[in-house]
C-alpha cells in the first residue's frame, strides 16, 4: 500500500542530495575537463581541445592494453568463482558435516582490505620464504617467478580475485538454493532422474536468474580492480598487469594530466556501460524463456 | 528449507563434497594463518625460510606489535583511529539517511517526470559553462551556483503537466543502485579536483574528516537504500496502519515502530557498509595525504617503505583485519537466522 504524505519529500531528500552532490558534481566536472588539454605539472592553462585526448587515447596502445588485461583479469577470474562458488554452495545446501563452521570461516576473505589481502599475497607467493615455493619445491618445480614474470602475475592477481571474492557466490547462491521449491525434486525423484540430471534440469535453469545478477555484480566489480594489483605488483612487469583503474591513477596522480585522466575515466565508464548491456542483453532471452 | 538437492547423494558421494569443502576451507583459511603466524616471528625467523607452528619450529615474539604501537613505521594508532573514525560515522549516517530514503520509497509513491531530470543535468551542465566561460567565475563557484538553480528548475519542472515518460519508485530505486556501477576513478578523480578547487576557497575538503566522511556516505548510500528496502518491504504493514488510524505522525511510526521492527536489518546493514569504508583504498588514496590517512593507505604503503619486512607488514594487516574478522563473526550469525536472505531476491 502506498500512502501520499507531505513527509516523503523529508524521507528522500537527504539520500539525494548526497548522491546528486558526490556524484553528479564531480561527473560534470570531469566531463568538461575531458575536453581540455589541462595539466597541473607542469601548469599549462587549460585549452579546449574538443575530443583531443580521446582520440590520442584510443590510439594509445597502453589504453588497449589495460583494457585487455583488465577484461582478462575479469571474465578469467569471475567464471572461476562462479565455478567454485556454486559448486561449494550447492555442498553446504546438502548439510555437509561442519556446514555451520564452513560458513563463518567461508565468509571471511570478502571482509578484509584487499590492500591487506594483497600483501599477503605477495608473502605466500615469495619466491624465498614463501610457503606456496617450498611446496613446490618438494614437488620437484623449480623457484617460480610468480610476480615477477608476467603471465604468472596475472595469474596471481586473478588467484587472489577468487580468493577474496569466491565466499560472495558461495553466500548469494547458497540463499538462493534455500528458495527452491522442494515439490519440484520430490516429482523428479519419482521418475528416477540421477543427481546429475536434476541439477541440470532443475537446479542450475531455476538458479539462472540469481545466477545471472551474481555474475552481472562481480563482473562489473572486478572491472574495478585497483588495490590488489597495486599493491601485489604495481601493474608491473612493465605494463604486464596495468588495470584500466591503474593507468587512470598513474596518468592522474603521477603525471597530473587532467584532461587526459577525465578522458581516460569516460572511456572506462563507457566501456563499463557497453559490457554491462551486452551482458544484459545476451542474458535476457535466456531468463524470460525459463520462467 | 529444500536440504533436498543432494541429500540423496550416496556416501561416497558426499564424503567427495565434505572433502571438497575442506579442501576450499583450507585455502581460504591457510592466508589468514600465514598472517597471524609471521606476525610473531622474529626477522631473522622469517629470512631464514617458511615456518609454520609457533614454539615448535620458531619461537614467538611481540616485538613487531611493540614496534607498531611505537610508530615506528608511520602513525599507525593515529591512523587506526581515523578509519575508526570515519568509518563509525560515515557508516551511521549512511544507515540513516539511506534507511529513511529506502522507507520513503517502499510506503509513499514517487512521480518523476524524465523531462525534469535531463533539465537537471542540462542545465547544471549549460549552467556550469556559462558561469564559468562566459561570466569568468572559477569553477567551483560556478558549480556550486549551477547546481541549486537547475534543482530548483527541475522542480518546477516536475510540476508542470508536461509530456514525457514518468518514472516511478523502481526507476528511482535503479538510478540509487546505478551509482554502483560507476567506476569509483570517475568520482575519486573528479571529487580530488573539485575539493583541492574548494579548498582554494578556503574550505579544506581534502585530507580532511568532512570530505572523507561526506564521500564514504555517498560511496555507501547505494548498498545501504537497496538492503533496507529489501527489510522494509518484508515488513508487516497492519501495525503502522493502526497507528495511522490513530494519527501517529508518520516520523513517529518510522523512529517508534519501523525501526525498532528492523533492527537486525539495520545492524546488518551498518556493519556491511563500515566493512566496505575500513577496507576502502582509491579515495583514501586520491583524498587524503597526511593527517587523516586511513589504514589501507598506510597498509598498502608498509611494503616499500624499507624493503620487505614482512614480520611488519604481517602485524600491520593482521591489525587491519582483526575487526572485520570479529565482523564475520558476527555477520555470520545473523546469515544464519536468515537476515539477509532478503537482499538476494
Amino acid at each position: 500500500m502506498m500512502r501520499n504524505d507531505p513527509i516523503k519529500h523529508l524521507f528522500i531528500w537527504p539520500a539525494v542530495l548526497v548522491v546528486l552532490a558526490i556524484s553528479i558534481f564531480p561527473l560534470i566536472y570531469s566531463l568538461t575537463t575531458s575536453f581540455l588539454s589541462f595539466r597541473l605539472i607542469p601548469p599549462i592553462p587549460p585549452r579546449v581541445v574538443w575530443l583531443g585526448n580521446y582520440t590520442t587515447l584510443l590510439q594509445e596502445p597502453r589504453f588497449w592494453n589495460a583494457l585487455f588485461i583488465t577484461t582478462l583479469v575479469a571474465v578469467i577470474a569471475v567464471t572461476l568463482q562462479y565455478v567454485i562458488g556454486f559448486a561449494v554452495a550447492l555442498a553446504l545446501n546438502a548439510r555437509v558435516p561442519g556446514e555451520r563452521l564452513f560458513r563463518v570461516g567461508l565468509l571471511l576473505p570478502m571482509l578484509l582490505a584487499p590492500v591487506a589481502v594483497a600483501l599477503v599475497a605477495r608473502m605466500i607467493f615469495n619466491p624465498t620464504m614463501g610457503p606456496l615455493n617450498q611446496l613446490l619445491t618438494q614437488f620437484g618445480f623449480p623457484n617460480l617467478p610468480f610476480l615477477t614474470n608476467g603471465h604468472w602475475a596475472l595469474g596471481c592477481i586473478i588467484a587472489v580475485e577468487v580468493w577474496q571474492w569466491t565466499p560472495f557466490m558461495i553466500l548469494m547462491l547458497l540463499a538462493g538454493l534455500q528458495t527452491l521449491p522442494e515439490d519440484v525434486y520430490e516429482a523428479a525423484e519419482l521418475e528416477n532422474a540421477s543427481h546429475w540430471q536434476q541439477f541440470w534440469g532443475i537446479t542450475f535453469p531455476m538458479m539462472l536468474p540469481i545466477s545471472a545478477a551474481v555474475v552481472f555484480i562481480r563482473l562489473i566489480e572486478s572491472y574495478k580492480i585497483m588495490d590488489t594489483v597495486f599493491v601485489m605488483t604495481g601493474g608491473g612487469p612493465g605494463v604486464d598487469t596495468e588495470t584500466l583503474t591503474l593507468f587512470a591513477y598513474q596518468e592522474g596522480f603521477k603525471k597530473f594530466n587532467l584532461g587526459y585522466t577525465s578522458a581516460l575515466s569516460f572511456l572506462f565508464l563507457i566501456a563499463i556501460t557497453v559490457i554491462g548491456t551486452t551482458y544484459l542483453v545476451l542474458l535476457r532471452p535466456h531468463l524470460e524463456k525459463r520462467r | 528449507m529444500s536440504t533436498r538437492s543432494l541429500t540423496g547423494l550416496s556416501p561416497s558421494a558426499r564424503r567427495l563434497a565434505a572433502f571438497g569443502c575442506i579442501v576450499w576451507c583450507f585455502i581460504t583459511l591457510f592466508p589468514l594463518y600465514w598472517v597471524v603466524v609471521t606476525a610473531f616471528k622474529t626477522p631473522p625467523g622469517v629470512v631464514g625460510g617458511p615456518t609454520y607452528i609457533p614454539f615448535v619450529d620458531f619461537t614467538p615474539t611481540l616485538q613487531p606489535f611493540i614496534d607498531l604501537y611505537q610508530g615506528i613505521r608511520g602513525e599507525f594508532f593515529r591512523t587506526f583511529l581515523n578509519s575508526t573514525m570515519v568509518g563509525l560515522s560515515s557508516a551511521v549516517i549512511a544507515t540513516a539517511i539511506g534507511a529513511m530514503a529506502a522507507y520513503a520509497l517502499v510506503r509513499f509513491e514517487f512521480r518523476v517526470r524524465l523531462v525534469s531530470g535531463l533539465a537537471f543535468f542540462v542545465l547544471a551542465l549549460g549552467g556550469y559553462l556559462v558561469f564559468n566561460a562566459t561570466l569568468g567565475l572559477t569553477r567551483p563557484q560556478s558549480l556550486l551556483l549551477a547546481f541549486p538553480i537547475a534543482l530548483v528548475a527541475a522542480i518546477l519542472v516536475n510540476r508542470l503537466p508536461l509530456p514525457g515518460p514518468i518514472l516511478g519508485n523502481e526507476d528511482i530505486l535503479f538510478w540509487f543502485v546505478s551509482q554502483r556501477m560507476f567506476p569509483p576513478i570517475v568520482t575519486a578523480f573528479a571529487l580530488y579536483l573539485l575539493y583541492t578547487e574548494i579548498g582554494r576557497m578556503g574550505f579544506q575538503l581534502v585530507d580532511s574528516f568532512i570530505g572523507m566522511t561526506l564521500c564514504y556516505v555517498a560511496f555507501s548510500l547505494p548498498i545501504v537504500v537497496w538492503l533496507m528496502r529489501d527489510f522494509f518491504e518484508a515488513l508487516p504493514i497492519e501495525v503502522e496502519e493502526a497507528a495511522m488510524v490513530d494519527n501517529v505522525p508518520t516520523w513517529r511510526i518510522f523512529l517508534g515502530i519501523v525501526v525498532p521492527m528492523s533492527m537486525n536489518g539495520l545492524i546488518a546493514t551498518f556493519l556491511i557498509t563500515l566493512a566496505f569504508v575500513w577496507n576502502e583504498f582509491l579515495f583514501a588514496l586520491f583524498l587524503t595525504n597526511a593527517k587523516w590517512q586511513t589504514l589501507p593507505i598506510l597498509v598498502a604503503g608498509q611494503n616499500s617503505q624499507r624493503g620487505d619486512e614482512w614480520w611488519a607488514i604481517s602485524a600491520a594487516a593482521l591489525v587491519a583485519i582483526v575487526p572485520m574478522m570479529i565482523m564475520a563473526a558476527l555477520l555470520g550469525r545473523m546469515m544464519r537466522s536468515g537476515v539477509l536472505l532478503g537482499a538476494i531476491k
